[in-house]
């Protein structure tokens, strides 16, 4: 047990309002698990939207989700889980010490995130071309309940968000391997590196939930 | 200084959560193509989905191994009062007494 | 100090810390220029900027009221135009709860006090409070930019459809809070994680003064319910730009979906600005009864209790909405169970008082006033909750008034008592006790010149949000406008003498009133890091039977720079200090 009130190092990472390294780690972490929470509440006002309208015209529903492509449903889903086993790795090698290999699995997270993304871009602009549009604008006539554009609503306000949220850790991978390079993280300080794989397994999770919503309901 | 007791997830189990997890997901697509009668589409989608993020949870992010328990309640909350929302709120659009024509 | 011979606890020396009353330095001079203020991380600072900020919206959005009661004193009005009526009280509630009472307590006092009362040298993440001061900022200049271009007529909760078919500027006002929203959740966030990581040794939950419960109740409310409103928001803009069709009828939407997101939020809301009001009414009473608070663990519970039952009741907002039968049953239900913590916070505060040593100061005068007014304001409350009396009640002056004397005669009397009691801790001046009581006079009066006509009113049918009216009741709007007079009079001698203590006011002794939680045992106004060493708790905050000295003991070795020196004893992992009684958390 540590001696009480013997003067020991600081190290230079620690903040000042912080009495060790081990104090700051764990406020971070709690910092970003509440956080995490506030998400789980963002987007619940989807989700909610979501049962809702499900609930009152179950059938469109069904029509409309088929025209999803499942496959590639599939294959996001699959995708993100692959950047979330490479963001765990990144944080197990700079546990390690290795930085080379953190950030070459952060860069091949952050590699996923852009297939993502690019897949993405490519079903809404598939869907744009049948006319299926969020709102007023849409137009498509190959669904033979009247609401089907509320599920189109809601699956371009449930992908755009998390596609934002992505993006938005992606900025993140690019600033986690700027400061990775420059030698600032290592076993005993790679905080930002945790919390960020916080975020980043947060974002799989909310994609492992639209897959079976959007894509699967028939 | 004391000494940062975090845990480091082998490698072998990472691998083998996100293999399973890959597995689920082909599995539930799968699922997906049986089209499966009402209920039992939403029973397998979201039962599903709910086994990915608890592996997710657990053991990618930590969970598992997770000292402070607060942690562990702060997430719980937040499903916790997801649950409260959607399921009041069903409350009510699910019993409304007459569902107006014109909509 | 003997130790606990478990495996768990360790020897920690403890000394005395002598009170150095005037330090060379405090927080506000230790650096000066503007970009000092600005790039600021301490918490102090930041809570004074908070302050300013604040007191501006308060007199922009005071003035729209002055303004409503203004156009209201003739049944027929002719003194402002409908429409312009309409965005009068937009205004006035829009900028009063998003910008003033959601903030207020929390940004303000939470900000400057709480590292202070559990003995830390800033909250758990300092950048980030700068920035949701920042953050707060920004979606305030878009609401600013809103009301020049001609503000916003749809009232403060936006209801759909009339939102999306406004032509008034509804979009920055709905961006704007949306971005206010995010400091809301920044620093409640910051404030639970300050709360459970950042306490001094000895600092075990139930030696947390009131004040911090108070806080960390709200911080859960804060963190959990305005998301909900982000989300809301954002789906309001979704529906005005892309016409998306969930919340719009004529697009096969639902209106009352929208008002089931909103108040999802709202409810909770109007817990995230009282509950930080029962906290401050904790410590005046207390303070000024030089008595422990009765049933510590009560009020503390209670307020946790508070926050919790406040997210099962919005639908009492909605009785009349076309919400269905049974949901209504339930929110009026579970409305009632409400009454019951805020209740027993009440008695236990009138029970402090009972044998204690009353000394009647502002605060205190402040702290009276807010047991009577917010008990009439609660009550009134359970009266609406009552789903057959809402039938009839649902819409009127006595929602207005309900509403105004929880939020104004709670909240906001608490919010000034609790300026005055640290106003010699923050400015290190003492402002003059006759002006005080002269100020609280005219407000209390006036506060209630203004808003109990306005029960009579809403009770014989006057609705509310109406520009004009029947004659019948011209005597008790009169009545009303005469008393925001009186209560402008009283806001105007409260910024008169408060500013005249900056300049001229006596020097302000560290502890004037005599208190024992810790922020009083720190020269006024504090140093830069608080304290010059590390704080170490034995006592309870309110055991006024103790000499202060026995508040201001210290880790010996800790002098200088705080908590510099990275002690094990005091880290989480280090083991539980032999004072306290549970290890922290």
């Amino acid at each position: 047990m540590a001696q009480a009130n013997v003067a020991t190092e600081r190290e230079a990472f620690v903040q000042h309002h912080f009495v060790n390294a081990e104090q700051q780690f764990d406020t971070a972490k709690l910092g970003m698990w509440i956080f995490l929470v506030t998400e789980i509440l963002f987007f619940g006002g989807l989700f909610c939207s979501y049962v809702v309208f499900r609930t009152w015209y179950p059938h469109t529903f069904m029509e409309a989700s088929s025209h999803l492509d499942k496959l590639l449903g599939g294959a996001d889903t699959v995708d993100l889980i692959c950047s979330s086993v490479t963001m765990a790795l990144a944080i197990h090698y700079i546990q390690k010490g290795n930085e080379r290999m953190t950030m070459i699995m952060l860069g091949i997270t952050f590699l996923f995130g852009a297939a993502f993304i690019g897949s993405h871009a490519y079903e809404w602009l598939d869907e744009m071309s049948h006319g299926i549009y969020p709102g007023k604008a849409y137009a498509f006539k190959g669904i033979s309940g009247s609401h089907a554009y509320v599920f189109f609503s809601l699956y371009y306000l449930m992908t755009g968000l998390h596609g934002i949220h992505v993006l938005i850790g992606m900025g993140l991978m690019a600033w986690l391997m700027v400061k990775t390079k420059r030698g600032r993280f290592s076993a005993k300080y790679y905080t930002p590196i945790e919390i960020t794989g916080l975020y980043w397994h947060f974002v799989d999770l909310i994609w492992i939930f639209l897959l079976p919503l959007l894509y699967l309901v028939d | 200084m004391s000494e940062q007791h975090h845990h480091i997830v082998p490698i072998k189990m990472i691998l083998t959560v996100g293999a399973i997890l890959v597995f689920l997901t082909i599995l539930t697509v799968f699922i997906g193509y049986l089209h499966l009668p009402n209920p039992y589409n939403v029973i397998a989608g979201i039962g599903i989905a709910v086994i990915k993020a608890s592996l997710v949870v657990m053991f990618f992010m930590n969970l598992y191994w997770e000292r402070r328990r607060f942690n562990i309640m702060v997430f719980l909350a937040g499903i916790v009062f997801l649950t409260v929302f959607v399921g009041i709120t069903l409350l009510d659009t699910l019993h409304r007494a007459h569902i107006t024509p014109g909509f | 100090m003997e130790s606990k011979e478990t495996t768990n606890t360790t020897k920690i020396k403890v000394r005395h810390f002598p009170l150095d009353e005037n330090p060379p330095h405090h927080y506000a001079n230790w650096q000066k220029g503007i970009k000092s203020w600005l790039t600021t991380k301490d918490h102090k600072r930041i809570g004074i900027m908070y302050l300013a900020t604040i007191t501006l919206v308060f007199l922009f959005a005071g003035t729209m009221a002055i303004l409503i009661r203004l156009s209201l004193w003739n049944p027929a009005n002719h003194i402002v135009a409908a429409k312009t009526y309409n965005i009068l009280f937009t205004l006035h509630g829009t900028m009063m709860i998003f910008l003033f009472l959601v903030p207020g307590v929390p940004t303000t006092l939470g900000n400057f006090f709480i590292p202070m009362m559990i003995g830390a040298k800033d909250v758990a993440f300092p950048r980030l409070n700068l920035a949701s001061y920042y953050i707060y900022l920004t979606g305030a200049i878009f609401t600013v930019w809103a009301i020049i271009h001609g503000g916003v007529d749809t009232g403060w909760t936006f209801y759909t459809p009339y939102s999306i078919q406004s032509t008034t500027h509804v979009l920055p006002m709905t961006i704007g809070i949306f971005i206010i929203g995010f400091s809301s959740i920044l620093t409640g966030l910051n404030f639970i994680v300050t709360l459970h990581k950042l306490r001094a040794p000895g600092m075990s939950w139930g030696k947390l003064p009131l004040f911090c419960w108070g806080i960390y109740a709200t911080s859960i409310i804060q963190v959990l319910a305005t998301p909900v409103l982000a989300i809301t928001l954002s789906l309001l803009i979704m529906e005005r730009v892309l016409h998306v069709g969930i919340f719009n009828p004529a697009l096969g939407g639902d209106p009352i979906l929208y008002q089931h997101f909103f108040w999802f939020y709202s409810h909770p809301a109007v817990y995230i600005m009282i509950v930080p009001g029962f906290g401050i009414i904790s410590e005046l009473i207390g303070t000024f009864s030089k008595k422990r608070v009765f049933g510590y663990w009560f009020i503390a519970i209670s307020s946790l209790a508070i926050s919790f039952l406040g997210f099962l009741v919005w639908g009492h907002h909605m009785f009349v909405s076309g919400q269905s039968a049974l949901a209504s049953t339930v929110f009026s239900l579970i409305t009632f169970l409400i009454g019951i913590p805020t209740g027993i916070k009440i008695f236990n505060w009138l029970a402090t008082m009972y044998k204690g040593s009353i000394w009647l100061t502002t605060p205190m005068l402040y702290a009276l006033s807010f047991i009577f007014l917010f008990t009439i304001g609660g009550i009134t409350g359970i009266m609406l909750g009552a789903l057959s009396v809402d039938v009839q009640l649902h819409a009127t002056y006595y929602v207005v008034a309900h509403f105004h004397y929880v939020m104004f005669g709670g909240m906001l009397i608490a919010f000034i008592g609790g300026l005055h009691y640290w106003w010699p801790k923050m400015t290190g001046k003492m402002y003059s006790e006759t002006m005080g009581k002269i100020s609280w006079f005219f407000i209390f009066v006036g506060f209630n010149v203004t808003f109990f006509p306005q029960f009579i009113l809403g009770a014989k049918g006057m609705p509310r949000r109406y520009y004009n009216y029947l004659p019948q009741f011209e005597t008790l709007h009169r009545t009303s406008t005469v008393g925001s007079w009186i209560l402008a009079t009283g806001f105007l001698i409260m910024a008169g003498y408060l500013i005249y203590s900056l300049a001229k006011g006596e020097k302000a002794p560290s502890n004037p009133w005599g208190a024992r939680t810790l922020e009083w045992m720190t020269a006024s106004p504090p140093i830069h890091s608080n304290f010059n060493y590390i704080p170490v708790v034995t006592h309870e905050p309110y055991d006024f039977h103790r000499p202060v000295s026995e508040f201001q003991l210290g880790l010996v070795g800790s002098e200088e720079n705080g908590h510099d020196g990275g002690n094990g004893a005091t880290s989480p992992d280090g083991g539980t200090p032999v004072v306290a009684d549970e290890s922290q958390s």
